[in-house]
Parts: C-alpha cells; sequence; structure tokens
C-alpha cells in the first residue's frame, strides 16, 4: 500500500533532553498504534506529525505535502485531524459551539454546509442527542467524545490521536475503539496509547517507541511474536524473569529467558510490547 | 488514494479569500458571544436607561440638535470598557481553558484569529451607533427641536466602543494574564468618568480622551460651536484602527507587510487627527462669535408679527411664532398704552467663551427690547414672559432690573396669569423653587427680586380668576405702574388683603 | 497552631502575587496622581483613593482562587481555616499597600483617614465575601476573573445607580458623609457575615424543590 505519511530522520531537542532521535516513520491507511512507556517521545512525534512543533532535524511529508513550507503546512493542516492529550474546551460553549468553533478555525466557511459537518462528526460519536448541552455539564467521556468529534471535523486524511482512550470506563473505551475503528476505514490514524489491548483490537500495525527512537515496527502479531517462547508459567516466582506476576489461578507469569524445560505459554502483544523495551535497555517494572 | 488527496490545491487568491471568509465567519461566532456576555449585556441595559433618563431630562426644553449631538457621547464610554472587558476575556479563553495547543495547528493562524476578534467588536460598535441614533433621532422627532447636528460628534460614542475593543484585544495579545484587563478598566474609569470636572486641562492634551465635556450650559449657533469635531472624530478612528493594528503585530501578524504599513498610516493620521484638533478656535470662528455676541443684527433676520418685531439667529428662525404667542398672551392682559405697545424681541447670547464659559447677558437699554436666549420651553418660558411683562411695565430690561417697587406685583401677574399651571410657573421661576418668602427670579438677563410681600399678593392674585383679576390691572394701570407705587399700595388696589411689609431694595 | 505553620510556606506560594501586585501598582499609580497633579484637591484625592482602592480589590479577588482545589479539598484541614490563613497571609501585604496609599496622598488634602480606611475594608471585605460565596456556590477552582468581573461590574454600577438616600459615595464636605460611613460599617458588618456563612464547607447539597405534577 502507498505511505501517505512518510517521515525522514525526524530530530528534536529539548535543552538537553533529546524527545526524538532520527526516526523515520512511513505511515498508510488505517489505524496505526503506538505505544511506549512515559517520556518515550510518543506526544512529540504527535505534535511534530501534527505540525504543532517544527522538527530540529530531518523531514516529512502528509499526502503529499511538505509542512516545512508555509503553504505545505496550511495544506497538512486542511488534512489533518489532531486530539491532543488531554485536550482543552471552553466549558460555556455547547457541544455544538465548540465543534463549530474548531471547523471555523480548520476554515470551513460556508455556514450551512460547516453546520452539517458538525452536526455529522457529532451523531458519529453518538453525541447528536447532546449537541445542545453546555460542555461543562458533560461527563468526561462524553467531552472526549466531543474532542474527537471536533478533530474529524473536515474528514481529514490523517487523524492523530494522542492517548484519547485514557480516564474512560471500559465501556467508553470499547465505545471509543469502534469510533477510530470506523474513524480509520480511509483514512491513516496514528493512535499513541497506553492501552496494548487497544493496539491488539484496532490496529494494522504497531510502533513502539523509548527514548526518543522507534524499537519496533510491524505488525501487532509480529510484536507478539517478539515473545514467542518467552513466557512461562511457574509455582514461584522466576528469579531469571524480566517480570513476573501471580496470575488469579495462584501460579506465576514469567516474562523473560525462560529457564530449561519451562512451562512455555502462548504471549500477548503485551508480552512482546514488555520484551521489545527490555530489548531496547529500558527498565521494566518487575511486579 | 483518499479523495482529500486528489484534491489539487487550489490557486493562492482563492484560499485567501477563503480565510478571510473564515475570519469573518468567526468575528461573527466571537461577536454573538460577545454581545451576551454578563458586563456587555449589562453595559447596554444601564446605557438605554441612561437615554430613556437623559430624554426625560429633556423634557422641559426643546432640544437645539447642536447640543444633542453632544449629549450621546457620555454613555458609549461604558458599554466601551464593557467591551474592552469581554473581547479580552474572549481572547484569553483559548489560553485559560487550554486550547491554544489545539487551536494552534488548526487552518488559521494567529494573525487572522486576532483580526476575527477585532472585528468581532464591530456589532457592539454598530449596536452602539445604533442607540446614538436612536438617541439623537428622538431629540430630532421633538416638536421644536431645532438647529444641526454634527456627524463628527455623533460619531464619537461608537468609535469609542470600537477604540475600547481593540484595546482589549491588544491587553491579551500583549499580557496573557486575566486580571490585567479590570485594572485597566479602573484606570480608565477613573481617568474618563470620575475625573471630569476635576481639574480639566484646557490645553490640546485634553482632546485626546474620547469624550470631551463642555463646562457650560449655553447653546449656541451651530457655526459659533468651534468645536473640532470632524478632526476628533478622525483621531479616534484612527487611534481605534492604530491599537487595532498593534494588537495585529503583537498577535500574529508581525510577519506581514502590509500590517506595518498599515499601523505606520493609522499612527500617521492619529498624529496629524491630535495636532488638528488641538489647533484651537479659528479666528473665523472668533470673529464670527464676537459678531453674534456684539452685534447680533448683523447676523439675524428679523420677522413682524402682529406689529411687534422679532429678531432671531437664523437657525431659530421657527422659533418666532412661540415668541409671538407668549407676547401676545402677556400683552392681552396689560392696560393703558402696553396694551398696543409694538416690541422688539431680539435674540442675544454671549458667545465669546464658547462653550467654556457662562457669561449673563446685560440687559438691553433700548426702550421696549426684550431679550430672548436661545433655549425654550419649561421653565425658559415663563421667565421670557416675566422680561416681556417687565418691559411692558417699566419701558425697558435694565429698569426691570433695578426695580424694587410695588411693580414687581403687576409684572409677575402679568407674566404669570397666561400659564396653563400660574402657580407652578412662579415656583419654577423662583431660584429656591418656593411660592413665599423672598426669592431671585430667574430670567435671560439680570435677575429680578422678589420681597416676601410681593410673593404672598402675586400667589394670591394667581389664585384668583383671572379676568376679574385683568379687569382690575386695566383700570388702575397707571397707578400701577407708576415708579413710586408701593407694594400695599398695588395689594390695596387689587383687592388682595394681605400684610405686606415695606419695599426695600438689595 | 503547628498545622498552620507548616502550611505557611506553601500558601504563601500559591497565592496569587502577580495579580496583587499588578493591582497594587495600578492602585497606587492611581493614587499617586494625587501627588503629581497640581490641581489636585480634597475631592480629587478621594476620588482618586477610591479607585486605588477598586483596583487593589480587584486583585484581592484572585486571592481565594486554588488551582488544586479538587486535590485540596478532601483533607482534614477545614476550608475556612485555609482561607483564613490565605487572608492572614495577604493582611499584612494590604495593609502596607493602604499605608502607603494614605501617605501619597499629600497632607493638605488628604480625607478623613478612619472614614476612608473604613470604606477600603469594606470593599476589602466585601470581595473576598464573593469570592468565598463563589467558592460556595460553584465547583469552580479559579473563581477570581469572574469575582474580579463581578466586583468592577457592581462598582461601576454602584457609582452610577445607588440610591441617593443610601448614599455610600459622598464627598467630604457633603453633610451626609458621618451617616454614609455608618452605612459603609454595615457593608463591611455584611460582607463579613456574608464570608462568615459562606467559609464552611456544605455537609449535603440542598435540593431545590420543584414543583411535582400531578
Amino acid at each position: 500500500m502507498t505511505s501517505t505519511v512518510s517521515a525522514e530522520g525526524l530530530s528534536l531537542h529539548y535543552g538537553g533532553t533529546r524527545a526524538l532521535d532520527d526516526v523515520s516513520l512511513r505511515l498508510t491507511r488505517g489505524v496505526t498504534g503506538l505505544l511506549g512507556p512515559n517520556g518515550a517521545g510518543k506526544t512529540t512525534l504527535l505534535r511534530v506529525l501534527a505540525t504543532a512543533v517544527p522538527a530540529d532535524r530531518g523531514a516529512f511529508t502528509v499526502l503529499g505535502n511538505d509542512p516545512g513550507t508555509a503553504r505545505g503546512r496550511q495544506e497538512v493542516r486542511r488534512r489533518l485531524g489532531y486530539l491532543p492529550q488531554t485536550p482543552g474546551f471552553h466549558p460555556d460553549f455547547t457541544a455544538f459551539e465548540f465543534v463549530d468553533y474548531v471547523a471555523i478555525l480548520k476554515e470551513l466557511t460556508d455556514r450551512g454546509a460547516r453546520h452539517r459537518e458538525v452536526r455529522r462528526v457529532l451523531d458519529e460519536v453518538d453525541l447528536g442527542d447532546v449537541r445542545g448541552k453546555r460542555i461543562k455539564k458533560l461527563s468526561g467521556g462524553m467531552r472526549q467524545r466531543v474532542a474527537l468529534a471536533a478533530s474529524l471535523i473536515g474528514d481529514p486524511g490523517f487523524l492523530v490521536l494522542d492517548e484519547p482512550t485514557v480516564g474512560l470506563d471500559p465501556e467508553q473505551r470499547m465505545r471509543f475503539r469502534e469510533l477510530i475503528a470506523r474513524a480509520g476505514e480511509g483514512r491513516t490514524v496514528l493512535l499513541s496509547t497506553h492501552q496494548t489491548e487497544d493496539v491488539a483490537m484496532l490496529c494494522h500495525r504497531v510502533v513502539v517507541m523509548a527514548g526518543g527512537r522507534i524499537r519496533f515496527d510491524g505488525t501487532p502479531a509480529e510484536l507478539t511474536a517478539v515473545a514467542a517462547g518467552r513466557v512461562w508459567n511457574s509455582a514461584e516466582r522466576d528469579p531469571g524473569a524480566k517480570a513476573g506476576w501471580r496470575t488469579g489461578t495462584g501460579s506465576f507469569r514469567n516474562v523473560g529467558h525462560p529457564p530449561a524445560g519451562a512451562d512455555l505459554t502462548d504471549p500477548t502483544l503485551e508480552d512482546g510490547y514488555l520484551l521489545t523495551l527490555d530489548d531496547a535497555g529500558v527498565e521494566v517494572a518487575a511486579a | 488514494m483518499s479523495a482529500v488527496m486528489e484534491a489539487a490545491p487550489t490557486a493562492t487568491r482563492k484560499q485567501s479569500q477563503n480565510s478571510w471568509a473564515a475570519v469573518i465567519a468567526l468575528a461573527l461566532f466571537e461577536a454573538r458571544r460577545l454581545l451576551i456576555t454578563i458586563p456587555v449585556l449589562l453595559g447596554f441595559l444601564v446605557y438605554a436607561a441612561w437615554i430613556v433618563w437623559r430624554a426625560q431630562d429633556y423634557a422641559d426644553g426643546y432640544p437645539a440638535l447642536q447640543d444633542a449631538d453632544r449629549a450621546t457621547q457620555g454613555g458609549p464610554l461604558l458599554v466601551g470598557l464593557a467591551v474592552l472587558l469581554a473581547v479580552n476575556q474572549a481572547v484569553l479563553r483559548s489560553l485559560r481553558r487550554d486550547t491554544e495547543r489545539h487551536f494552534t495547528v488548526l487552518v488559521m493562524s494567529r494573525a487572522h484569529r486576532t483580526a476575527a476578534h477585532l472585528l468581532s467588536v464591530v456589532p457592539a460598535a454598530l449596536l452602539t451607533a445604533v442607540c446614538v441614533a436612536g438617541q439623537f433621532g428622538w431629540q430630532a422627532l421633538k416638536p421644536g427641536a431645532l438647529g444641526h447636528g454634527s456627524l463628527g460628534e455623533l460619531l464619537v460614542g461608537p468609535l469609542t466602543v470600537l477604540a475600547f475593543g481593540a484595546a482589549g484585544v491588544l491587553i491579551a495579545r500583549v499580557i496573557r494574564t486575566p486580571f490585567t484587563a479590570p485594572l485597566v478598566v479602573v484606570f480608565f474609569l477613573f481617568l474618563f468618568l470620575l475625573s471630569t470636572g476635576a481639574g480639566i486641562d484646557e490645553g490640546w492634551t485634553r482632546w485626546l480622551t474620547p469624550v470631551i465635556g463642555v463646562s457650560s450650559s449655553n447653546t449656541l449657533p451651530s457655526d459659533l460651536i468651534g468645536r473640532p469635531a470632524a478632526w476628533h472624530a478622525l483621531y479616534l478612528a484612527a487611534l481605534g484602527l492604530t491599537v487595532a493594528l498593534l494588537a495585529m503585530l503583537a498577535g500574529g501578524g508581525h510577519r506581514a507587510r502590509s500590517v506595518y504599513a498599515g499601523f505606520a498610516g493609522a499612527l500617521a493620521l492619529t498624529v496629524l487627527g491630535a495636532v488638528a484638533q488641538g489647533q484651537g478656535v479659528s479666528s473665523e470662528v472668533t470673529a464670527a462669535r464676537e459678531r453674534a455676541t456684539l452685534h447680533p443684527e448683523h447676523v439675524q433676520t428679523c420677522v413682524e408679527r402682529d406689529g411687534s418685531r422679532y429678531c432671531a439667529f437664523p437657525e431659530w428662525r421657527g422659533r418666532t411664532a412661540e415668541w409671538a404667542r407668549t407676547v401676545a398672551e402677556v400683552r392681552s392682559l396689560a392696560g393703558g398704552t402696553a396694551h398696543d405697545q409694538s416690541l422688539l424681541v431680539r435674540q442675544r447670547l454671549d458667545a465669546r467663551y464658547g462653550l467654556d464659559g457662562d457669561a449673563a447677558l446685560d440687559p438691553a437699554t433700548t426702550p421696549h427690547q426684550v431679550t430672548v436666549g436661545t433655549t425654550w420651553g419649561g421653565n425658559r418660558v415663563p421667565e421670557f414672559s416675566a422680561a416681556v411683562a417687565g418691559v411692558l411695565v417699566t419701558g425697558d430690561e435694565k429698569t426691570t432690573g433695578e426695580l424694587c417697587d410695588g411693580r414687581m406685583v403687576t409684572i409677575m401677574w402679568l407674566a404669570l396669569a397666561g400659564q396653563s399651571d400660574p402657580i407652578g410657573s412662579l415656583k419654577n421661576v423662583r431660584l429656591d423653587d418656593s411660592v413665599s418668602g423672598s426669592a431671585i427670579v430667574l430670567s435671560q438677563t439680570n435677575p429680578l427680586s422678589m420681597t416676601a410681600g410681593q410673593t404672598t399678593v402675586v400667589r394670591k392674585l394667581l389664585e384668583q380668576p383671572r379676568d376679574g383679576v385683568a379687569a382690575k390691572v386695566r383700570t388702575n394701570w397707571t397707578e400701577l405702574t407708576s415708579p413710586k407705587v408701593t407694594t400695599a399700595r398695588v395689594a390695596e388696589l387689587l383687592g388682595v388683603k394681605a400684610k405686606v411689609g415695606a419695599d426695600k431694595c438689595n | 497552631m503547628r498545622l498552620s505553620g507548616a502550611l505557611l510556606v506553601p500558601v504563601l506560594r500559591t497565592l496569587p502575587w502577580r495579580a496583587l501586585g499588578a493591582a497594587g501598582a495600578v492602585g497606587l499609580l492611581i493614587v499617586s496622581m494625587a501627588r503629581l497633579s497640581d490641581a489636585a484637591d480634597e475631592p480629587l484625592a478621594l476620588n482618586l483613593l477610591r479607585a486605588g482602592v477598586l483596583a487593589f480589590t480587584l486583585g484581592l479577588a484572585f486571592v481565594l482562587d486554588d488551582p488544586a482545589r479538587h486535590t485540596t479539598t478532601p483533607v482534614p484541614t477545614r476550608r475556612p481555616a485555609r482561607h483564613a490563613l490565605r487572608v492572614a497571609l495577604v493582611a499584612p501585604v494590604t495593609a502596607a499597600w493602604w499605608t502607603a496609599a494614605v501617605l501619597l496622598v499629600p497632607d493638605g488634602i488628604r480625607p478623613p483617614v478612619g472614614d476612608v480606611t473604613l470604606e477600603a475594608g469594606a470593599a476589602f471585605t466585601l470581595a473576598l465575601a464573593a469570592s468565598a460565596a463563589a467558592v460556595r456556590f460553584s465547583q469552580a477552582a479559579e473563581p477570581g476573573q469572574a469575582v474580579a468581573g463581578a466586583v468592577l461590574t457592581t462598582a461601576v454600577l454602584g457609582l452610577l445607580l445607588w440610591p441617593e438616600r443610601w448614599a455610600l459615595f459622598v464627598a467630604t464636605q457633603d453633610p451626609k458623609w458621618a451617616q454614609a460611613h455608618d452605612r459603609w460599617g454595615m457593608v463591611l458588618v455584611g460582607a463579613v457575615v456574608v464570608w462568615g456563612a459562606c467559609g464552611p464547607e456544605p455537609l449535603r447539597r440542598r435540593v431545590v424543590l420543584k414543583p411535582t405534577r400531578v
């Protein structure tokens, strides 16, 4: 499949910290998951790709436009949907007003068409019934959906979602996954998350970052496969394990280098993620 | 390939049109919110109440439009301050609510958003303009309204709102804290509202504030006012534009050369307006003021009505009929030769100090000449009829002013008996609004004074049927108007039983 | 007492010093005109002091702002204690500012200090009472801006519309001066009462009774 977003050698420094270190990336249509511990540079990468901050070095194109030029950046912004981490709201606005406001800032000028579009995205995130309510009266999950609706305005070709499922309850998270999956049909979606289940259920591709670098880039199955033969059960905590925890059944589940003759078990995506980080030299918290 | 990708990049011109259309859309959105914020709503509410109250205030006088235009300027200050506060909060909203991070990656640039906030003030200014037009129109449509309003004076209100709104955006773009605007409002409030009257600067600097009050209640012909109204409107408009473009420079527009050029141009216009308006009164106006003050006959036109001449400044020509009606009323009650005495009613004013000072007019010394001022209606009517009665009784205004004998009773009765509410009018023409005791009686020229005895007699006469008293006045006219008649004798002649003290002069 | 000692430094750091500083500076700037202007007389000095007080009052409206309100609410230290500590820390600053403001007015044209101080105290307490009410009746963590706006609007409307019968803003020469300051005293007492009533955290929400349909 042709790549819609491609980045070459992106680097960004904050003072002495390397937030991004020579990141190269190609995204295609569908949902790509971005995993990584806190401070891995996920948000920085998303902000660079969303044209919020320019990179120190490197270049990228979004849907054929180069955001390095003023006109190119405008073109990118016309085709971009961005849901920031902890998005702000104007609590005195109604959901409709807020999304309408964003639509105006996206330069949707025809009033009738804009209002239709605002109603469409609000319906798309199932907020059609409460669009006249002030945001301060909405629950956290509803607010998050308002933010998603705002990012869907104008049918963007490239959608950047920064931890959209944080703080949602399981049911809301399920709904959100459904929405993101729907949004990923025909679009390029880059989804940053801490939830490996999100990636497992939504993404056709997953990128793992740590320390400002990309440590893994492949399909979820490939990431799971990293842990093949490296997960086992034992009666006691295995001292050789990188991480291990007592499961509900009473036995220990260990991740790492199994001793000979260990009771190997099927790995999950999370196991693969943990071992990828471990291979990259990132401290993995042992429970 | 998605449909979005296939869309070819549109021409730059079309896109820039599109972004300006988006600026307008955002300006409309912000304007709607601005008009329903609490400070602006309250501001307009108080402003509307102020307009109604001012209209009531005018009710006892016929408005001169060259005064009514200036009277529209104070209220918009309040609206302007409210707009400053509200637009400032609107600009800071995205920072305060942490949506700035999101909005910076949207298509519209910060400069365009600043422009939209600046434009969002325009509807509030237009609404102010409607209020100003309503207030002025209300006066202009009143029967008896005369003179000419000045567009420059009328524009001050809306332009003030615009300039204050631009200041609100500028403050938000320069200092990003929410408490700055309220403090600036306090400062302006003091500067423009509380300090009026205290230490008004006489020099050119007083014209730098948006609304310049006057220290006089004179009504002058519009060509003698000599206020640089048009220049001041230009100054205010240019000042607002300068502040707005400064806000654009501070709000992301510093890359566009056109903004710098516009800023320089607006600044130059502001300086031009400030200098031009501070030039003081031109020599032509000064000369015209002197002429109108010292030789009014050179600029007035006269009309003949019922044998009397009425000379008025051109703008007051329509009012001679009203004066004639008052004169006819007073004359019909008088006896002797006064009944058919022809008078010269001349409008006089002292315009030499413009609107900066009130100078009392000297009474006319010419026999049978009555002075009428530039205001009319309410208390001015009995004041004028008192002057007419005085001239009919004594022969000229100067003598009336010096009079302190029983003729005062006749004068006051003649002046007031024809009024629809004689006792009320008596109250109104007296300085202390009393109907007993001694008091000063207001007049267009020198004031008259009534003793307590004269007041009692006049009041009792006014309480009697008019025709009965009129007959007695005509019968005894010669004695009533003879210079040596005492108040006690007048009371006796007119059949009033009252304790009347000796006449005394002060 | 030890608790207050421990809280002292953190609270000192969370107080809105920038707002207070800006408000104080603008206030002093306004009052300093009494010294700088040649034409200053007692009525002008009184107006300047009142405008200065209004400016500082706007700063005080931010004193009860606590961005961490939702974290600091469920702690054993009660809200009145926390608020009192904030106010106690601001009080000396306020006193110092007021002294400076009064001293800025030249001797000859200074209005009666005691009476003007009563006006200032009433205005300051009113702002704090308004903030306390905003905290009590809303969930806003930083009601300062809204309170400042309300205080400003009230002041402007009060100046313009306050009925003559209960005049508050009188000139020094006015025979109603003493009477007006009795009223200022009542305003002060009223503000203290409101503040006291709004201080404690409510134990239960009051349910507004809605008319039931039959």
